[in-house]
Order: structure tokens, then sequence, then C-alpha cells
């Protein structure tokens, strides 16, 4: 594998079905996000941007290709080695949230921390921190039934960023949002995007692809267009847009 | 590790928390039912072999127990040098003793009158369980004896034309239990095999027996044990020897069917218990995809995931076991107790810990079968499908759905419902089959003729009675939890079937039609659980009796099969119609996707 870049795809390939009901979710793609990269990602419903997404995380297993994560080689890892990765090195944002129903939302944030074998002393001080970050620290005990979209998404990214993970992939983080939800998330990920967090985000929202540093589109399982954005150093420009 | 352990702990209690309660009590009444007739059966098979240790122990019992054939003087004759023979250690009597009609309550029988003294003997020193010992004027019987012929304390019975007063009930080793005792008798005496034993002063015995001649028993001990242990029986130079090994073997025979019925029961109730598990965890799957899949999403390993739900069901499991256990053993003084015509019963000391390790085994292995079906679907599951919290849809069996479109519709109704979930069908199925199989066996039991007879009167068998009071016991415990489980899969087959049943509403099905059709539905496989059930249940009573077995008349059987054939339909019909009250908007509308 070539170059430093901390998530690395090469000839990355993920089919479905077969016949003539194959579809070519993911088609040899080659990918290099490097450390500190926010990335997005759009296209049409369709083609293929969740199953990459599910790929880079090790969700799923490709078909055909390499997929490296820092050192470590994600599509023929053991299903361990790939939960051990998860909760060390890897955040997940889900579109429909994906919160543990029965815990509270600070008992959601330290799920990862407590996983990953953090004293349940030291989980909770991280989750604490992490839910204020995020606006909700007087929400801590509340159950995800009692918080709102953005809110119950604000946890999600808490939880996410739990480890300190080395990239958070985020699957249409404001796809369930309304508007004003939508700008506490953007500004969430703007302040990621400032720390220096590796960030991957599937999105249809042009708003999120705004503040990207990179937007890619996809169109039926391949990259049509990979653009660095010139103007992501003054993404104020851009807020100032549609604020 | 404290941080996983808590991560474990806190999972399972709140997912329990979350459970519908009566997830949670089923899965609790299912592995407690199993475990509780295990521990039945077990605490029985202790009552077989310890009290009449116990009781021999207690009573100074004989090794060998020696009856000559001949009477009077002759018969003291042939017992005077047997107790100072070479290796005996001790001995007591000679008793004597006359074979007389005995009439209690109206009721005419043998009995073995023995003449005993207020002298304390080396052997065989019975042990009074209610009331006083022996006195002039009083008679006091073997319990067993004294319960089959309804006899209590302060009643009068005749003995040979002359009355004498129940004062009391005494156990003793020399000699097994009514109807064992296994007399053996010279010709022309009015004595039977199974004839009950009382005891009266030897000051009377005389006089009761009147001009028939006396026998006597003398009870010996050996120094060399193996001169009790090597027979059971024997009869040398016109002496019957009985063994306590003997002795206790014809006494383990009272409650030896009991026993069995409690073993075949308890694989039964397992098996039932497994199924109706197997049931709600398997209904409970579709719920744990998602949580499986959110846990794997955020890092949890295979091992963490077996340990959450493991955890869970093996709390349960615990529970179950507990409640099992205890419910077993306060059961079992039933079925051993009252007169088993021996000292001691289960119910007074606490379980055996082989009792107790083997009714926790037995509910832990059923919790750990629950909880292996989740944590393989885990670890196959690709982590994004189970995160897509499909439940497994529908299944469509083209043929049955073609069949039905040639049916009335309360059948079409039914085998399209049936079509969709065929996991609910086969468990209705095994739930009837089950159910069927215990109480046809049940049937068989009753149709027994349950009496022993004793020169011209029938007394009813303790032995009969015990067998038909643990079948008895099984099969309603067997029944309670097929009830519930009937319940259940009605309910959810309801729930599951709202949504096309509302369709079908708004094709123009009647409500009657509709409610119909859930009872076919639920009827269809209780059919064939039913017909195989009543064979399965002969058979199973066949297997496992001894003897001539009479065959339950057929009519017993048809309104077995009906009976459960009505009860499953009513089950459903409940339900089906609080369903079909709603208006057809609102089930087309709360229904889950
Ligand atoms: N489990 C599956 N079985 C068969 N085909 C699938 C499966 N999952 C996805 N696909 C197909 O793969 C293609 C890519 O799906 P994917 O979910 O990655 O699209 P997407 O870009 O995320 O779409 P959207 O924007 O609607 O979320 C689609 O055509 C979809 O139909
Ligand atoms: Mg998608």
């Amino acid at each position: 594998m070539t170059g430093s870049a901390l998530l690395r795809a090469r000839g990355v390939t993920r089919w479905y079905g077969r016949g003539s009901a194959l579809v070519r979710a993911v088609d040899e793609v080659d990918l290099e996000v490097p450390a500190g990269q926010t990335l997005a990602i759009m296209g049409p419903s369709g083609c293929g941007k969740s199953t990459l997404l599910h790929l880079l995380g090790g969700l799923q297993r490709p078909a055909d290709g390499e997929i490296w994560l820092a050192e470590h080689r994600i599509d023929t890892m053991s299903e361990r080695g790939l939960a051990r990765l998860r909760r060390h090195h890897i955040g997940f944002v889900f579109q429909s949230f994906h919160l543990m129903d029965e815990l509270t939302a600070v008992e959601n944030v330290e799920l990862a921390a407590l996983l990953a074998g953090q004293s349940p002393r030291r989980a909770r001080q991280r989750a604490m921190t992490l839910l204020d970050r995020v606006g909700l620290a007087d929400r801590a005990k509340h159950l995800p039934s009692a918080l709102s979209g953005g809110q119950r998404q604000r946890v999600a990214i808490a939880r996410a960023l739990s480890n300190e993970p080395l990239v958070v992939l985020a699957d249409e983080p404001t796809g369930n949002l309304d508007s004003a939800a939508t700008l506490e998330v953007l500004r969430l990920f703007e302040e990621l995007r400032t720390t220096g967090q590796t960030l991957v985000v599937v999105t249809h929202d042009a708003r999120i692809a705004a503040v990207a540093d990179r937007v890619i589109s996809m169109r039926d399982g391949s990259f049509a267009d990979d653009s660095q954005l010139a103007g992501t150093a003054d993404a104020g420009t851009v807020y100032g847009g549609w604020r | 590790m404290a941080g996983r352990l808590l991560l474990v702990c806190r999972l399972m209690v709140r997912d329990l928390r979350r459970r519908r309660t009566e997830t949670v009590l089923l899965l609790l009444l299912a592995i407690s039912a199993a475990t509780a007739t295990l521990t039945l059966g077990l605490a029985l098979n202790n009552a077989l072999a310890q009290p009449y240790e116990r009781t021999r122990a207690a009573t100074a019992g004989p090794d060998v127990v020696a009856t000559p054939g001949a009477t009077g003087a002759e018969a003291l004759a042939a017992l005077a040098p047997l107790a100072a023979a070479p290796g005996v250690t001790a001995h007591s009597g000679p008793y004597p003793m006359a074979y007389l009609m005995l009439t209690a309550r109206g009721k005419t029988v043998p009995a073995v009158v023995q003449g005993r003294d207020n002298s304390s003997a080396a052997l065989d020193r019975p042990a009074v369980t209610a009331g006083t010992w022996v006195r002039p004027g009083g008679v006091v019987f073997e319990p067993t004896f004294a319960n089959a012929l309804g006899v209590h304390i302060g009643d009068t019975v005749d003995i040979n034309g002359h009355p004498l007063r129940v004062v009391g009930t005494a156990v003793t080793a020399a000699r097994a239990v009514y109807p064992s005792a296994d007399w053996r008798a010279h010709a022309g005496s009015p004595l039977t095999e199974s004839a009950g034993l009382v005891w009266v002063d030897s000051s009377q015995i005389g006089a009761l027996a009147g001009a028939r001649p006396l026998s006597y028993t003398l009870n010996l001990r050996y120094a060399d044990p193996r001169a009790s242990t090597s027979f059971t029986h024997k009869r040398t130079d016109g002496i019957e020897y009985s063994s306590w090994v003997g002795i206790a073997e014809a006494d383990g025979r009272l409650v030896k069917p009991a026993r069995l019925a409690l073993m075949v029961g308890s694989w039964l109730l397992t098996a039932l218990a497994v199924a109706s598990v197997a049931n709600i965890v398997a209904g409970r799957v579709v719920d744990q995809r998602r949580r499986v899949g959110l846990l794997k999403a955020v890092g949890a390993g295979p091992a963490m995931i077996a340990a959450v739900h493991l955890a869970e069901y093996l709390v349960i499991g615990l529970a179950a076991a507990g409640a099992g256990l205890a419910a077993g053993w306060l059961a079992a003084p039933a079925l051993t107790s009252p007169g088993a015509g021996l000292l001691g019963s289960t119910g007074t000391h606490p379980p055996a810990l082989r009792t107790v390790l083997a009714a926790t085994v037995l509910a832990l292995a059923i919790a750990a079968a629950a909880a292996l079906a989740p944590v393989l679907r885990a670890a196959t599951t690709d982590t994004v499908d189970a995160l897509a919290d499909a439940a497994t849809p529908p299944r469509r069996r083209g043929w049955r759905v073609w069949l039905s479109r040639r049916m009335p519709t309360a059948l079409l109704i039914g085998v399209r419902i049936n079509a969709r979930r065929p996991r609910r069908v086969r468990f209705v199925m095994v739930n009837t089959l089950i159910t069927t199989t215990g109480l046809a066996a049940l049937l068989m039991g009753l149709a027994q003729d349950r009496h022993v007879r004793l020169g011209e009167t029938e007394l009813v068998n303790p032995r009969s009675t015990r067998t038909l009071q643990a079948m008895l016991l099984v099969i309603v415990v067997l029944c309670v939890l097929a009830l519930i489980n009937a319940v259940v899969s009605t309910w959810t087959a309801v729930l599951d079937a709202r949504q096309p049943l509302a369709v079908a509403r708004t094709l123009g099905a009647t409500p009657a039609q509709v409610t119909v059709g859930m009872a076919v539905a639920q009827l269809l496989p209780a059919i064939p659980g039913v017909a195989l059930g009543i064979p399965a249940g002969i058979g199973l009573y066949l297997i496992t009796s001894m003897g001539d077995i009479q065959y339950a008349p057929a009519s017993w059987m048809y309104a077995l099969a009906l009976t459960v054939l009505f009860t499953v339909a009513v089950l459903t019909a409940i339900p089906a119609l609080a369903a079909t009250r709603r208006p057809v908007a609102d089930a087309l509308q709360s229904t889950p996707t």
C-alpha cells in the first residue's frame, strides 16, 4: 500500500445478488483519506455510499480489494479483531442514531469506553465531558426516548468520540433531522474538523459538504468526481451563506 | 474488567426490566416446572431407599425374621435352637401371631395380629407414629394398612368377634408395609400374602385367636452381614426366613411406580419446557437482532455479546432453579406421607446436595440452550443486516396459498396465517402433542383396577393411589404450562396476524369469519398433535407399567381429543374476537412494520 494516508482502500468491490439481479454497490473503488481530513461522500440514492462506509468501518467485508486503517488491514481481519478495532479506533454515527433504548444518554456514551476496558469511573468522567461538549450535560440521565432527534444524534456523536477514534464514519447523520437540529450537528462536525479529527461523512446535505475539506461524488458504485475544496479555509463564508 | 462487568450487568438488568413481564415469567415458569418435577423425582428416589433404613435403625430392625410353618408348641420347638445358633448376636421373640379376620368400617379383611408387650425388646421395637403403643383392649395398626381401611385412632374395630379400640399406629422394619408384606402361610389359614399387620397386647392374643392355633415369629441379628444380605427369602426345614434386604425391596415397591411416573412426567415436562423456551427465545431473536448489531457496531466482540445474553438467561435459570427446587421439595411429602408406613418423610430434611445440583444443572442447561440461539446468530449475522432491523419476513408457501384459494373463507384465512409462520405452527403442534400424551397416560392410569383383594373384600391399593397422585401432579403442572403456552402463542398469533386480518376485513371478510379463521389457524396444527398424542400416551403407559393392563374406554379418549381441541379453539377465539372488535383502520395503522 502506498502513501501514509490514515484510511486507504484499493480496488474495493462489493456486489449484491447475481445474474440479471446483480448490483455493483461498490465497484473497484480506490480511496485515500489523510489524517485530519474531513471527507464528504455524496451521490444519488442507491449509488453505494452506505455500503462503502460499512466496508471502511469493517461492518461488512469486501468481495475484493484491500482496506487499511493506519497499520491495520481490515478486509481480512477476524471478527474479534474487527470488534477490537471498532471499539478502539472507529466511531460510527448512523442516520437512525442506533442508541440503546434501555440505556440513558450518559450510559450510551460510556458504552464504548466500558467495552474498551476502561474503569467505570474514568468512563463516566469521559462521557460527561463529551456530553458537555455536545451541549447535553443536563440530559445525561435521560433515556433516548425522552430526547429529540437532534439530541439523540448528538449523543450518538459523543458515543462515537468516546474512545478518541482514529476516524469517525457518519452515514447521513442529519438525514432524520430538521434544519435546526442539522445546524447543531453541523457545528459539531465543524468543531471536529478544527480539532483535526479524521471524518468521513456520507450525506445528501450540501451544507455538510460545504464544511468538508474534500467532496467525493459517487455514481453507480464508483467515484464520479473527487474535489479538494480550496475554500475550506474560510468556512466562515459558507456558514454566512446559510446562517 | 470492572467496566465490562458493569456493562454486562447493566445491559442485563435493563433488558430484563424492559422485557415484557410475561416473557420473563413464562421463561421462569417453564424452567421451574422442569426442575420441580426433577426435584420431586429425586426426592422420591431418596424416599425409596432411606426411610426403610431410617426405620430399621430407629426400631432396631432384625437382620432376618424366622417364621415356622408349624403352629403352637411345635413352632416354638422349631425356633428354640435358632436363637442360640452360632453367629447369632441378638434375638427377640418368639412373638405369638394369629391370622384372624378384622372388621373395620364395615369391611372384613384378613389381618396378621401380633402379640407384644411393653417390655423392651432387643430387636424390632416398633416406633409409634401416632397415639400410643399396645395395652390391653387396644390395637395398634401399621399406618398404611390403617389408611387403606380408613381407620383412625379412637375407632373401635372387631378382631375375630372381639371389639378393640385403635390406640395408635406404629412402624416396623421386620415387615414390609401393606400390601407388600408377602406373608407365606401354611395351607388352610385365612392368611393372604398382602394382609395388613396389627399389634395387640400379648396377654390378649390367645383370647382373640380362640380355637385357632398361634403362629410364632423370631427376630435374629447375625455377626456376619452376609448371613442376611445373601438372600431375600428362603425356606429351610419348614421355617420361612425373610432377610431385611427382601423387606426393604418390598417396601420400595410402594413408591416405585409413582417414581417412574414422575420420572417419565419430568421428561415430558422438560420437553415441553424446552419447546416453550425455544418458542420464547425465537420470538425474542427478532427483538435482539438490532441490539446485537448495535453492540457490534460500537465494538463488542463475540465473547461480550455471548456474555450479555448468557448473563440474562442464567439469572432467569437460577431463579427458576430455586423456585423449582422449593416447589418440588414442598410437594414431595404429599407423595410419601401420610402413612408411608415408614419413619421420616422427605420434607423434613433439606434436599440432598445431589438433588440441588441436578436441578440447578437442568435449569441452567435449559437457560444456556436458550441463550445459544441469539449468540450463534450474533456471531454469524452481518452487523449491517442486524442493524437494518429486519425481522424475518413472513414466509410465503406457494402451494398453501394456492390451496387456500379453493376453500371457505375462514379456512382460507387460517391456512394463510399458518403459511406465514411455520415455527409457531410447529410449536402449537408440539404443545398439544405433549399435553395430550400426558393426559392420555393419565386416563390409562385411571382405567386400571386400583384395588387389592383381601379375602372377600377389596381395599384401595396404596401403591396405585400414590402412582395416580404422582401422575396427577405432573399432569397438572404440564397442563398449566401448556395452557400458558397456548395463551401466549395465540396472543402473538393474533398480534402478528392483525394486519393481514385487517386487510382481509377491508376486502369484505366478516369479524366472525376472521375469528373462526384464527381459531382454524391454531386448530389445524393442534389436530395432528392430538391424533399423535393419544397413541403416544397409551404407548407410554404400556411401556412403563407392569402386570396386566386394562385399556381406557375409547369414549374417554374421544372425549379427551375433543376437550383439548375445544380448549385450543376457545383460547384462540377470545383474543381474536377482541382484536376484531377494533375498527379496521386502527389495526392497519397500529401494526408495526
Ligand atoms: N443487502 C442488500 N442486498 C441486495 N442489495 C443491496 C443490499 N444492500 C444494498 N443493496 C444495493 O446496493 C446498492 C447500494 O446501496 P447503498 O445502501 O450503499 O446505497 P446508498 O448510496 O447508501 O443509498 P441511500 O442514499 O438511499 O442511502 C443499492 O442499489 C442497493 O439496492
Ligand atoms: Mg445509505
